[in-house]
């Protein structure tokens, strides 16, 4: 038996962002085989996979298809030799029909006029022949997330693709969504097809790959059988060391209601609601996770909550206070605290320094400024107690703050957000794209602020997550929380289960899916 | 942006319907039909400068310099034909091609040395608007105006048949030659982009980059050619203004067609159908406010008539907008009524039970 | 980094924009049959030149009055013959200023505003008329029907208030002709871009129909309006109180520079120490951080339209009142604001940068004016100008060429420091 794929010392160092992101990387493939690759954000299995997909050049290294060397600095290259790759965001073009998006690049044509009816003819052809059905006539953004991935792979499979490259195709799917998909893959294989599967959820390896590549810090740590190795040594190759995967927690103390959302009805954009009659309490001193499947309306419930996003029907209560309309700066002064999902556009300004960035909430209160002048003092200060309380390091005082880690840029919202004892704490996401360490100390705030006697709303698409921290969880499901769950009672299945819309009757049974 | 426009297209459609039925209004109150004629000609520059301005969008670059585009088109049509004696169709072509080499060092500034779009814009169009002119007085000699009797304007040209149909022949002939090529160019253009392989390879890298390139589809390769057509496209308008009209050239003589013609394809959510009749609008008031001046009985200031396209464009440019808003706040507020209607059931329903 | 090392770091890339820019400009002059060299030589001569180092000074265009009010063009020693150079570029300079600073403030709340130009033209018809219409009113309540027989009392109060009114309502006109632009931009999402070059176009028409019908003063074969009262006159130095001092004696330089320069220091002010100039700046930085954080977005960037607007009208006014006043017919073509837009990228919207270029770009538009007696066309100015931004935009490109030219060395001695992140793929 050859091996389908051969990559042999592979190193890239990125200049700009001062990244090696592969360091002498070894990988081998045979045919018809499903291969995970697994590692944590930024252990450098996307830049491999881009390496081998031409969308990054290598500085050093050989790739050999079939045994043969082959030189690949564009996915053309790729594509000729029978590469395909599905990206973790779609590249697909939204205004277009499932088969235009399908065909993109290889159309039908006669003269370079574009032959519609065999287009179509041809992806229902393909589809069938899959067994993955498509209406190739839809367009794309009109269809649901699983649908996009399905065409994604229709179009490479189209190429004749022989090695499929998955760069972390569950992430966005549900549970079930996820379950279709692992079947394919399975399929595409028995058909013969190479699978290259990217991802850092351990039990889908387990569940699909023949093989398991780990990979730590830009390098391949190991190749293992996936029956030989157990998802608890995995956990440990991936990060080095040995993981806790418990965080270490007192019991919750809750004390009185302090956020109470009632019927919920809000706006995503375009009008349409993407958060449809929800409710929650929030009480002092515990940790609410909400679990789900992103897109299912928790940044718009967050939005809300906060005062980003008008709420179209519902009431929000804080404090005893209805909050509904009021302003972001009004919900702040409450003491309400959000760590936003995205921080690099909306938890810090990374065009300036560290002092403008800590005053963000506080601009217009005293010392930091008085009847419209700033006082420039104060606010230095504030950035200095924020860098010596969360150890930022490698923050320069006036210097814009774009060179900093994705870590130290967190521990500068959380420094800012947690600032004068905020009753109210809104992390939605807090931890991605972090590395372990970040993780761990965001974690550990979050609970200290618990014990502190804060209540805290956090969001997570990591179930482990939110098993690890919260004291309830609510599972929100296509704009609503179809259940309320104490954490001692949830279990990922049962959690899963929600995830994917069953009612909870259901998902304790865990019969089959009902109808919403 | 295009995904954007491309969603709101009922109520451009709709504004564009008024413009038409405007326009046959004003035909019923019977506009002289040298007028009508003279609203089509002087379209000519918005039709192919809006064609120019669609091309490079669709191809995910904003052309801001067609106005400088326009401006070498229209000087080197005369600075070919000055005491040359050649056929001002030559002339036309010449325009074309240079229209065509300023939008392929546009292309290569943008995305070889990655200016700033907005700032190459300007400062592209500042060049042309003083480089032109200092030509003109080193190369020429001229102050203010290049004419010469060896500069000759683009004949006009009847369709046989055509010409011969009771009230629209008139309309539909006698014009010059850059007139005829931009109809049959809408219609190119219109099918290049939504009929060929290589029209959807243009869409797709304007509205999905990544997309397009993770299909082997070359961006450069596209988004350049998509710059130097649409150059070719703003110098043809650009020759049309100096040899199609009055076969002289005038400083700074586009006077911001180049940006009427940028409105004029959002205005038309970068449709070329749409972008023609939209373009036939502008044509309108210009010859509008030509016709006024001729008849100094009608006392209307002609500064205030120039300012009518703008005025239009702005006003456009709000509605599309407002309606816009407009339906999506309607939406959030039908929703918000339905589910209040829900939760009272709901309500109902739940003290029926207790 | 220390004060110096800033300095030079800020100046080396204008500076070798500048360079590049006039090595590319002299393709045209040699295309023109001229000396690229001597060219440059009599072009700085001309604009920033000392006394007697100009050629052509003395021959500038003015437009003359004649009694019966029309105007004649002559070539006169009067205007810019005496004085310094300096004095008539600084004269240059201060609507120049003015508009920048207003470019950049709308830069500075993330506004891609270019509407300087229509802005300018409000202010300015906006006191080329208040500028007799307000004293006419105020003789008419006073029962004054010989301005020259005005009690000196009434006369000296004028002084003080009508101009101070004139800039007032020009600033106010500049500012909602600003607002509009910035009101539709933040309610409906109009690109600002396209609406401010409409606005532009707008205002000149506007200003041509003002200017030939309704406030057209006289048959003169070129129309414009009536010139304003002298009480509403802001004096130029030469006229008035340096009338004896020869270095302001050919320019029309007056308190319009000073308040030029009191703007420059309390928009940085502004821009730099206040909660509102914070609000707008974290704006532009991310609209999504700023509305995050609690600030209120909208009126920030409303306010920084206003602002912006303001200046312009400001500027426009300073140059009906101190300089022109009256309003021709063309005046519309003067591009001060355009060319404001240019001096606040070319400067990086930096207060001191704008103070910088400003001086600089008139000079060189001076110069290249001068030149136009030595047959070469005064758009050599223009063409220098566009170069130089366009090189200036080049920065990263620059800057890589420069480092790697001096410092490959350098570069390849620095040891990567492994952060093993993926920086990949995105």
């Amino acid at each position: 038996m050859t091996s389908a794929l051969e990559m042999q010392h592979i190193r890239k160092y990125f200049p700009s962002s001062r990244v090696l992101a592969c360091d002498d990387v070894n990988l081998e493939v045979q045919k018809g085989e499903v291969h995970a690759i697994v590692g944590e954000n930024g252990a450098g299995k996307t830049t491999l996979m881009s390496i081998l997909y031409g969308l990054v050049i290598p500085d050093q290294g050989q790739i050999l298809i079939n045994s043969v060397p082959a030189r690949i600095a564009h996915p053309h290259d790729a594509i000729r030799l029978g590469i395909g790759m599905v990206h973790q965001h779609f590249k697909l073009v939204p205004s277009f029909t499932i088969a235009e998006n399908i065909m993109l690049g290889i159309e039908p044509n006669r003269a370079g006029f574009i032959d519609g009816g065999a287009e179509a003819e041809n992806v229902r052809r393909l589809a069938e022949s899959f067994g993955l059905p498509v209406n190739p006539d839809l367009r794309i953004r009109d269809v649901s997330v699983g649908m996009q991935q399905r065409v994604e792979i229709l179009k490479i499979l189209q190429r004749n693709a022989q090695i499929l490259i998955l760069d972390e195709p569950t992430a966005v799917l549900t549970p079930q969504e996820v379950r279709e998909l692992l079947a394919v893959v399975r399929n595409l294989a028995k058909a013969g097809r190479t699978i290259l599967f990217i991802t850092h959820k351990l039990a889908e390896v387990k569940a699909v790959a023949d093989n398991v590549t780990i990979m730590r810090r830009g390098q391949n740590v190991g190749t293992h059988a996936t029956h030989g190795i157990s998802i608890r040594d995995t956990a440990n190759m991936m990060v080095g060391r040995v993981v806790t995967l418990q965080v270490e927690k007192t019991p919750a103390k809750p004390g009185e209601v302090i956020l109470n959302a009632e019927h919920l009805l809000v706006a995503g954009s375009g009008g349409i609601p993407a958060v449809f009659g929800t409710s929650l309490e929030i009480h002092a001193g515990e940790i609410l996770g909400i679990a789900g499947v992103s897109g299912n309306g928790q940044t718009e419930l967050v939005e809300a909550i906060v005062g980003l996003r008008p709420v179209d029907q519902g009431t929000i209560t804080f404090l005893g206070k209805d909050i509904t309309h009021m302003t972001v700066r009004e919900r702040r002064e409450m003491g309400v605290a959000h760590i936003p999902e995205d921080r690099m556009v909306m938890g810090l300004n990374l065009k300036t320094n560290l002092d403008e960035n800590v005053v963000v909430t506080s601009y217009h209160q005293q010392p930091y400024s008085k009847r419209g002048f700033l006082h420039l003092q104060p606010i230095r200060q504030l950035a200095k107690q924020i860098v010596d309380k969360f150890s930022v390091r490698s923050a320069r005082v006036g210097e814009e703050i774009k060179t900093l880690s994705g870590g130290n840029l967190q521990k500068i919202v959380l420094g800012r957000e947690l600032k004068g004892n905020p009753k109210l704490i809104i992390a939605n996401q807090p931890t991605r794209g972090l590395d372990v360490g970040s993780i761990e100390f965001v974690h550990k705030t979050l609970i200290e602020e618990r014990d502190k006697g804060a209540g805290v709303l956090l969001v997570s698409v990591e179930l482990d997550e939110i098993l690890a921290l919260s004291d309830r969880i609510a599972v929100m499901f296509a704009g609503r929380v179809l259940a309320i769950l104490d954490a001692t009672e949830a279990t990922e299945e049962k959690l899963g289960l929600l995830m994917a819309g069953s009612a909870l009757e259901t998902a304790e049974s865990s019969g089959e899916k009902a109808h919403i | 942006m295009i995904s954007f426009l491309d969603r709101y297209q009922r109520p451009l459609r709709f504004a564009l319907i008024i413009v038409g039925i405007g326009l046959l209004l004003l035909v019923l109150f019977g506009l002289p039909i040298n007028v009508l004629q003279s609203s089509i000609r002087l379209a000519t520059p918005f039709v192919l400068g809006s064609l120019a301005a669609i091309v490079a969008s669709r191809a995910g670059v904003l052309n801001l310099a067609i106005e400088g585009m326009m401006l070498v088109g229209a000087f080197i049509a005369v600075a070919v034909l000055y005491k040359t004696g050649l056929d001002p169709l030559v002339g036309a072509l010449a325009a074309t091609f240079a229209g065509g080499v300023l939008g392929l060092v546009f292309a290569v500034l943008y995305l070889r040395i990655r200016i700033n779009l907005i700032i190459l814009a300007l400062a592209v169009n500042l060049f042309i608007s003083n480089a032109t002119v200092f030509f003109m007085r080193t190369t020429f000699g001229a102050f203010g105006t290049l004419a010469d009797p060896s500069i000759r304007g683009l004949p006009t040209l009847e369709l046989p048949l055509i010409s011969q149909i009771p009230f629209l022949g008139p309309l539909l002939s006698g014009y010059n030659a850059v007139v005829y090529i931009s109809w049959l160019l809408v219609a190119v253009i219109w099918g290049v982009l939504f009929r060929t392989q290589f029209g959807r390879h243009l869409r797709a890298v304007g509205e999905n980059k990544e997309a397009a390139e993770s299909v082997g589809i070359n961006i450069t390769r596209v988004q350049v050619f998509a710059l130097t057509f649409s150059g070719m496209l703003a110098g043809l308008a650009g020759s049309f203004l100096s040899i199609g009209v009055l076969s002289q050239f005038v400083e700074n003589m586009t006077g911001g067609r180049g940006w009427i013609a940028i409105t004029v394809s959002l205005f038309a959510l970068e449709q070329p159908i749409p972008a023609f009749f939209t373009s036939l609008f502008f044509g309108l008031s210009e010859a509008l406010s030509f016709y006024l001046q001729s008849r100094p009985e009608i006392q209307l200031p002609p500064d205030l008539l120039l300012a009518l396209p703008q005025i239009a464009t702005i006003t456009a440019l709000i509605l599309v907008a407002f309606r816009v808003r407009a339906g999506e706040l309607l939406k959030r507020r039908n929703f918000a009524a339905q589910f209040g209607r829900e939760l009272d059931k709901l309500r109902q329903g739940q003290l029926a039970g207790d | 980094m220390t004060l110096l090392r800033r300095a030079v770091d800020g100046l080396s890339i204008p500076l070798l924009a500048i360079l590049l820019g006039l090595a590319a400009s002299s393709f045209f002059v040699i295309l023109a049959g001229a000396q690229p060299i001597e060219t440059y030589q009599r072009l700085f001569c001309e604009g920033f030149g000392p006394r007697g180092c100009e050629t052509f000074g003395d021959l500038l265009i003015t437009q003359v009055e004649n009694e019966d009010g029309t105007t004649q063009t002559v070539f006169s020693p009067t205007y810019g013959a005496g004085g310094s150079r300096i004095a008539l570029l600084l004269e240059q300079a201060t609507p120049l200023i003015l508009t920048a600073l207003s470019a950049a403030v709308a830069f500075q709340a993330g506004m891609f505003s270019i509407g300087m130009d229509g802005q300018f033209l409000m202010g300015a018809i906006t006191v080329a008329f208040l500028g007799y219409w307000i004293p006419d009113q105020i003789y008419l309540l006073a029962g004054v029907t010989d301005p020259e027989a005005a009690p000196q009392a009434l006369l000296t109060l004028m002084h003080l208030f009508v101009p101070l009114l004139c800039l007032g309502a020009a600033m106010l006109a500049g500012a909602i002709y600003s607002w509009i632009p910035g009101y539709i931009k933040i309610k409906l999402n109009v690109n600002e871009l396209i609406s401010t070059i409409i606005f532009n176009a707008i205002a000149v028409q506007l200003m041509g129909y003002l200017v030939n019908f309704p406030l057209r003063s006289d048959l003169n074969n070129i129309a414009r309006t009536r010139r304003i009262d002298d009480t509403a006159w802001l004096v130029p130095f030469n006229r008035g109180i340096f009338a004896d001092i020869e270095w302001f004696s050919g320019a029309r330089l007056g308190v319009g520079f000073l308040i030029a320069l009191a703007a420059a220091v309390l928009i940085w002010f502004y821009l730099k120490r206040t909660t509102t100039g914070y609000e707008q700046r974290m704006t532009r930085g991310s609209l999504l951080f700023a509305r995050f954080g609690g600030v209120p977005t909208t009126r920030a960037v409303l306010r920084a339209m206003l602002i912006s607007g303001a200046l312009s009208g400001l500027a426009g006014a300073l140059v009906v009142l101190g300089v022109e006043r009256r309003v021709v017919d063309g005046f519309a073509i003067s591009g001060t604001g355009f060319e404001g837009v240019l001096v606040a990228i070319l400067s990086k919207e930096s207060i001191i940068g704008i103070l910088l270029v400003a001086p600089f770009f008139a000079g060189l538009n001076l110069g290249a004016t001068n030149l136009q007696f030595g047959n070469l066309p005064r758009q050599l100015g223009g063409i220098i100008i566009s170069f130089i931004i366009l090189f200036s935009a080049m920065e990263d490109f620059l800057r890589l060429r420069v480092a790697s030219l001096w410092s490959k060395r350098l570069l390849l001695q620095r040891t990567p420091t492994v952060d093993r992140e993926d920086g990949a793929a995105a």
